[in-house]
């Protein structure tokens, strides 16, 4: 743990928000990752539409740099590693081949998500043992889709989570959070090129919003 | 025999006589001359540009032995098959008047049987016209600048264009000042490239800069060639006069007169014969169109409402209703300013500020077309302050001091869309598109490396050296012509040319019958099944969206939200800014003449009691504390444009002395910096706040701190084909291509910081936004001013509307991890309390 980053419980277990938008589980040393969605600037390439590349070299660095800090032996995503078919680009694959080779031990669990089964499953060689949403893991029930589940507490993603603050002097902001709801939390996107969705929130859902390098749990006042 | 004469006879034959400005023009015409005729609406601009082709054609034709077709009885496919090929283009601004054009260029060719056809081309023009117009094109074709960009995005462009002889581009004063003009200009490089002896002649309203106007338009080798601006009929007399509301009360502050003046609107009305109430928003149109049926119910079916949002067929029925005199009113927006001619209108009323003198001028021309009567426009406050604009809107027209309109300079956002237009059709060889694209007005001066990255960034997407992995969009072919092969990437771009911006629209359409209209997607997305909402005049229920079809149902009752679209609030004007400002210095001194004026005598005697009527040699500064924080109010009374800038610039200054943030908000008098704590406006100024110096390094700087670049995006991303707006058939691929501007923005200042698109967005911002010119010139005008600054214990009346402004920007200089912590605390406590 390090400045910034803000230890909570949920359904019982220990875990840390990042202010890298990703989640830590400390019992399983598991970091758990939502909507990377790698490709999608090659999406919008490959269909003529110029988008510099650089998004998916950057996240990849920042899982690296996470799992070195947290000391992770295992990522977990969420749903929407690839963004989409067209995006299947040998230059975002380099990257993570790349990676995983000086990575070997960390294990890969990719839960589909929808983007996920139009793109299709990561080529063999990185060793991503992907499952079908949900997917059971200790007290949790891993998802793409926040939908309650009889199971457990559902950890998902999907929605790309943002949260609007309002403050005196009539100021506002908008940044990507953690939703952390009774029975499902929502984790933010971790790609830079995937944007914001508000989501609403009740008082009793704890909304944990991202500051530059910081996460600062949101009062239900200043949400309004 | 003169080669006009075959006109004069028609005119003759009519009992009319040519202007001499007309004659002046044809003879420009035959002579090979291009130019610019500027002249107030109805007084014969049309003829006078289209009778020079018709008698150019008369007189090639005098001799041929070969009789015309006059007095032959032939189908109209024969007759459309034997017409002259393409001789004229007629590019009008707004494809509602495309109709109304034909049907007057129609006129003399139907009674002097010319073998000519004369056909629109519009995004309205149907399938099958649109397939008859590909396999051959009329003598004349009305059209739009984007369905003109649509031609040049064919593969058979130039074999389409050999005979065309004259480009008119109508209402030119209307089209100049924006990217839509840019377009035009590029697409007319084109037309001039492919055929070079055509000439190039604009309409315009009268407008403050005509010889910028000009050599826009004709762009520079024709410009310099032999062309002229023509002056024609002189404007007629003007009275502009006001509703003044009964009873002006001092509260409450906001002085929102809301639609409480309806019954001397209907008062009005009921005075003309036939009326229209202008609005200056499409909502307006709708609030008003409501309250006045709402008053007199028994004129349903004798009024009507206009506005650009509406079915094509609606309007045309309304317009048909005010030629016809059928309708006694129609609530309208500027959607009504241009076009033909509605003679019966004999009452024009202007509904809030008119914002400028030409659009004053503009409306009040639609009446009066009776020999012999004046123009009349009669103002109707929405807000009570607005009186002083009218008087002061009134000495503006007095003193002929009319708006100039400024041209868009090199927009890059344009050019990439005009080259990607172009290599969707024929391609092209680059260093002769650099010539053609030199020789337009907007980019003479367009230095070699914008050209290049441009031209990088529709084929690689960047400079050769940091070229976009698995990007091509343009590719330079064998025969070295540069195309874009791709079909789906031409597909989608011709279906996203254009420079209008507005959010995703909706069709609104009957269950079962006839589409009303199109609103915008957010209004829709906020509304369930059984909601209610109020469009076209007409109270529907919202049943559900499907097929990007809002489906409706009508609705028993009015009540219900009214939609809001998206548009461009109009500044006030530099020259009605300077004519407010004297306004104010002469009640300052206690000096109320006008009807007007004498109305609002005692809103602006509180306004002196309690602070100050600024001057024009006073720059007022208002300190008030509430419980929302600490504001203070700035009034240059320039227009809410460089307000805007303003604000953005003190709000920088401030905050560079001490940590410190504000949230802003300007209107066309004023703007408001509003901070939890107090700021430091006495040392500031002593720092230089108001310091003129300095602004070039010190605007960016705020800049950066605020959202406005990024804001400025939108349009640019849409422009140069970074977004899609909604179209039919895009389906699943489509949905996975989209991506906000904003995440564009903050991806390529992130990833490709030199992409020549954000240095757009950030002059743009300036130069068009904050108007950086006008807002440098009022620095120094404040710089010479008497600072007078008031601690008023509550908010005096000018500053009152700024003060219930809900939309606002922000300047810091906190970090965001102590801004949202320190937000957070002081709700909390607030809570706790």
């Amino acid at each position: 743990m390090r400045e910034g980053d803000l230890p909570v419980k949920i359904a019982g277990e220990e875990m840390v928000l990042l202010p890298e938008r990703a989640m830590y589980w400390s019992s399983e040393k598991a970091l758990l990752i939502a909507d990377p969605h790698w490709g999608k600037d090659a999406t919008f390439r490959a269909s003529g539409i110029p988008v510099p590349s650089g998004t998916a070299d950057e996240a990849i660095a920042r899982v690296d740099c996470l799992v070195r800090r947290t000391g992770a032996r295992e990522v977990i995503f969420l749903g929407d590693l690839l963004h989409a078919r067209e995006g299947r680009s040998p230059v975002v694959f380099a990257s993570l081949t790349q990676w995983r080779s000086s990575n070997m031990d960390i294990r890969l669990l990719l839960i589909r998500g929808n983007h996920d089964r139009r793109a299709g499953d990561p080529p063999s060689d990185l060793g991503v043992n992907c499952e079908d949403a949900p997917y059971r893991r200790g007290p949790f029930i891993l998802d793409h889709h926040p939908r309650a589940s009889a199971e457990g507490y559902v950890l998902a993603g999907h929605v790309h989570p943002g949260v609007r603050i309002y403050g005196r002097g009539r100021q506002s902001e908008r940044l990507p959070c953690f939703f952390i709801g009774e029975n499902v939390g929502i984790l933010p996107a971790f790609g830079d090129f995937t944007g914001l969705a508000d989501i609403s929130s009740s008082d009793n859902d704890e909304i944990y919003a991202i500051a530059d390098a910081t996460v600062i749990r949101i009062a239900s006042a200043t949400r309004i | 025999m003169s080669r006009t004469t075959a006109g004069e006879e028609w005119f003759a034959s009519r009992g009319w006589k040519p202007f001499s400005f007309q004659r002046e023009v044809w003879n420009a015409y035959l002579k090979g001359e291009s130019g610019l005729i500027h002249a107030a609406t109805g007084t014969g601009k049309t003829f006078a540009a289209w009778w020079a082709p018709l008698l150019e054609y008369l007189a090639e034709t005098s001799n041929d032995s070969e009789p015309r077709l006059a007095g032959k009885v032939v189908s109209a496919r024969a007759q459309r098959k034997a017409s002259v090929p393409l001789r004229v283009l007629w590019i009008t601004p707004l494809r509602a008047l495309a109709g109304d054009t034909a049907g007057a260029l129609l006129q003399p060719v139907t009674e002097l049987d010319l073998p000519w056809s004369i056909e629109t081309r519009t995004g309205d023009t149907s399938a099958t016209d649109r397939s008859r117009q590909s396999r051959k094109l009329p003598s004349a074709l009305i059209t739009t600048p984007e369905s003109l960009s649509l031609f040049l995005s064919r593969s058979d462009a130039s074999s389409q264009f050999t005979d065309l002889r004259l480009v008119v581009v109508d209402e030119w004063h209307e089209l100049m000042g924006t990217k839509r003009g840019v377009q035009t200009q590029l697409a007319l490089a084109r037309l001039r490239a492919i055929c070079p002896n055509l000439r190039t002649w604009g309409l315009s309203a009268t407008i403050g800069n005509l010889e910028e106007a000009r050599k826009s338009l004709l762009g520079r080798t024709q410009s310099k060639g032999k062309s002229r601006i023509v002056r024609g009929v002189e404007p007629k007399n003007i009275i502009v006069d006001s509703l003044i509301p009964p009873k002006i009360e001092r509260f409450p502050w906001a002085g929102h007169l809301g639609t409480q003046m309806v019954p001397q609107v209907v008062e009005a009305i009921e005075e003309g014969e036939t009326s229209i109430v202008f609005t200056n928003t499409r909502s307006q149109t709708e609030i008003w169109y409501q309250a006045i049926l709402e008053h007199r119910p028994d004129w349903a079916g004798t009024i009507a409402l206009h506005h650009g949002s509406l079915d094509r067929k609606t309007r045309e029925w309304v317009e048909e209703g005010l030629r016809s005199a059928q309708l006694r009113c129609v609530v309208a927006t500027s959607s009504l300013d241009l076009g033909v001619d509605f003679s019966p209108v004999d009452r024009v009323l202007q509904i809030g500020s008119p914002k400028g003198i030409a659009r004053l001028t503009q409306r009040a021309g639609r009446s009066g077309h009776r020999p012999g009567v004046a123009s009349r426009v009669t103002c109707v406050p929405t807000h009570t302050l607005e009186l002083i604009e009218v008087a002061a809107a009134r000495d503006g027209l007095n003193a002929r001091s009319i708006e100039s309109r400024y041209p868009v300079s090199r927009p890059l956002d344009v050019l990439a869309q005009h080259i990607v237009t172009i290599a969707v059709g024929e391609g092209f060889v680059p260093s002769e598109l650099l010539r053609e694209v030199r020789d337009t007005d907007a980019y003479a001066d367009l230095p070699d490396d914008e050209w290049e990255w441009v031209l990088g960034f529709v084929s690689n997407g960047g400079h050769a050296l940091k070229a976009y992995p698995e990007y091509s969009k343009v590719v330079a072919g064998e025969s070295g012509r540069w195309k874009v092969e791709d079909k789906a990437i031409a597909y989608r771009h011709r279906m996203s040319i254009g420079t209008i911006v507005s959010d995703a629209h909706i069709a609104v359409q009957y269950q079962r019958g006839a589409r009303i209209g199109s609103v915008e997607e957010s209004f829709i997305a906020r509304l369930t099944q059984g909601d209610r909402f109020v469009f076209g005049g007409v109270p529907l229920e919202f049943i559900r969206v499907r097929d990007m079809v809002a489906w409706v149902r009508r609705a028993p009752n009015v009540n219900g939200a009214i939609p809001r679209w998206m548009g461009s609030r109009l500044p006030l004007s530099g020259e009605l800014a300077a004519a407010l400002r004297e306004r104010l210095g002469e009640a300052g001194r206690g000096v109320y003449h006008d009807p007007e004026m004498k109305a609002i005598q005692p809103i602006l005697e509180v306004q002196k009691k309690w602070s100050h009527i600024p001057g024009p040699e006073d720059f007022l500064i208002e300190k008030v504390k509430s419980r929302e924080g600490h504001h203070l109010f700035f009034f240059p009374f320039e227009g809410r444009l460089v307000h805007e800038g303003l604000a953005a610039l003190f709000a920088y200054r401030i905050s560079r002395i001490h940590p410190i943030t504000f949230s802003m908000s300007s209107n066309d008098y004023g703007f408001e910096l509003l901070s939890p704590d107090e700021a430091l406006l006495g040392e500031a100024i002593e720092r230089g706040l108001l310091d003129p110096s300095g602004l070039i390094d010190d605007i960016p700087a705020s800049l950066n701190a605020t959202e406005m670049a990024r804001r400025q995006f939108r349009e640019i991303a849409r422009v140069a084909g970074l977004v899609f707006p909604g179209f039919p058939r895009a389906g699943k691929t489509a949905r996975q291509l989209q991506a906000s501007s904003g995440l564009f923005f903050d991806v390529f200042q992130r990833y490709d910081a030199g992409n020549m698109l954000l240095g757009q967005a950030h002059r743009e911002v300036l130069e068009r936004q904050l108007e950086r010119t006008r807002l440098g010139l009022t620095l120094q005008r404040i710089a010479k001013a008497k600072v007078v600054i008031t601690t008023p214990k509550r908010t005096p009346p000018l500053a009152f509307p700024l003060l219930v402004d809900r939309t606002r920007e922000r300047v810091s200089s906190e970090n965001l991890t102590d801004r949202i912590r320190r937000m957070q605390q002081t709700l909390e406590r607030a809570a706790g309390s």
